[in-house]
């Protein structure tokens, strides 16, 4: 069983990662880079590491994807 | 898109695919490692429970490893250091909108839970899965929060050099003073036993490191943060 | 059908592929994509694959995770604290570098007016 949830959760993760460099508009690509971040709090957890899982879950999914959107709202006020 | 630029990409997306497939094969080939591998990590189990606390990647964090913490949290405050040097401005922000009633009443509300939230997850660290980089993130996501639904709050500036400086200096001179009276730099010359495992006080000096830690990491995000919402037209 | 799945060499040999698919995707974006922010999230997509790879190659079926509670008290099988401490600093260190890479990006843009690393030439000639 924990064979086949790595697997859907690495199909996933690669699929939205791929999408999340080829899209034109920015925050659509911003968004999808949050749901690798997902992913990765769901792989860290079934793996046996909570620390590092909260760890992601927090900055990963947090703060990172957070400036990102702050340099976004910065580079589209000055047009 | 030119000639060129179409040839160029195609090339280098054949050539990662091809780097991927290579990979993938020398590595499904190369799977049989013995199965009996001795871990490193073995040997620090052992000794954990000379320190009596529950979490043990807290212990080799702050412990075992607790000289690359010390170099981690200087990392941060470099990165907070050169944000602060080129975001960083004294005059109004004129950047934020005046956002709903709906938005200032629910942050208002939700504000003190995600910071107490963050300080038990700070406090607990060496009992269950957290400690002071978690605690200190989600403190400064609550500060986040504020900082963008009320148009006229700002995080005060002296506030955050005091913290982050007492815990800056009081992290180096614990390390000191184990040095004085144990000969070993950060050692543990509060009293540890091992009948306290799972209790609050346990463990020695290290939930007051890990409280220190997440201190400096929550009061450094929160200025990462405020320098990237709030910056001025001239600077 | 299931059962296949769960043998270690199966879950290692995922985690391999995935991993180093996840790493070359990265790479593709980083030598292809023109903006600014683009170069920076492939260059993060990178790293948490590399974290990927690093915790998924030692996962072992039967081992708990690293804490002491009240079922479980006896350190014989467990899974290795080591790397786990490593991966915690290397995630903030990935994030801070993030940080001032991209109030580099926004100073750049408020001087110049481009975000586009093809017209970036003022140190040619």
């Amino acid at each position: 069983m924990i064979g086949f949830i790595v697997l859907a959760t690495f199909i996933g993760i690669i699929i939205v990662s791929f999408a999340a460099i080829i899209q034109p508009k920015l925050s659509d690509s911003i968004i999808l880079f949050m749901g690798v971040g997902l992913g990765s709090v769901v792989l860290f957890f079934v793996f046996g590491a909570p620390d590092v899982a909260l760890t992601e879950a927090v900055i990963g999914a947090g703060i990172s994807s957070l400036i990102f959107l702050m340099a976004l709202k910065h580079l589209k006020a000055q047009k | 898109m030119s000639i060129k630029r179409s040839l160029a990409t195609s090339t280098i997306s054949g050539f990662a695919l091809s780097a991927t497939l290579i990979l993938t094969f020398l590595n499904v080939l190369l799977q049989n490692l013995p199965t009996s591998v001795s871990r490193a990590g073995d040997a620090l189990l052992q000794l954990n429970s000379q320190e009596g606390v529950a979490n043990v990647v807290t212990t080799v964090v702050v412990y075992f490893r607790g000289f690359d913490t010390l170099g981690e949290i200087a990392v941060l405050f470099i990165a907070s250091l050169g944000l602060g040097l080129m975001l960083g401005s004294n005059s109004k922000c004129d950047i934020k909108a005046e956002s709903n009633f709906m938005l200032k009443t629910a942050s208002t509300i939700l504000f003190p839970i995600i910071m107490l939230y963050g300080m038990y997850v700070m406090i607990y660290g060496h009992l269950s899965p957290g400690g002071g980089f978690q605690g200190g993130v989600i403190i400064a996501s609550a500060v986040l929060l504020l900082l963008i639904s009320h148009k006229e709050f700002e995080v005060p500036h002296s506030l955050i050099v005091l913290l982050e400086t007492l815990a800056g200096v009081s992290y180096v001179l614990i390390g000191l003073i184990g040095l004085f009276t144990l000969d070993i730099f950060l050692g543990n010359f509060l009293p540890h036993d091992i009948s306290q495992m799972g209790m609050l006080l346990s463990g020695g000096i290290i939930p007051i490191i890990y409280i220190i830690v997440g201190i400096k990491v929550g009061s450094e995000m929160s200025m990462i943060t405020q320098n990237l919402i709030k910056r001025g037209e001239n600077v | 059908m299931f059962e296949y799945f769960n043998e270690p060499q199966t879950i290692k040999t995922i985690v391999t592929i995935g991993s180093m698919t996840l790493f070359f995707i990265g790479l593709f974006g980083l030598l292809t994509q023109k903006h600014f922010i683009k170069i920076f999230m492939s260059i993060a997509i990178m790293e948490s694959s590399i974290f990927l790879f690093f915790i998924g190659n030692i996962f072992n079926k039967d081992f708990t995770a690293p804490i002491i509670s009240e079922g479980f008290s006896t350190v014989t099988k467990m899974n290795d604290p080591i790397p786990q401490a490593m991966i915690l600093t290397a995630i903030v260190i990935g994030m801070a570098v993030l940080a001032l890479g991209v109030s580099f990006t926004i100073e750049y843009y408020r001087l110049t007016g481009n975000t586009d690393i093809d017209k970036m030439n003022e140190m040619r000639y």
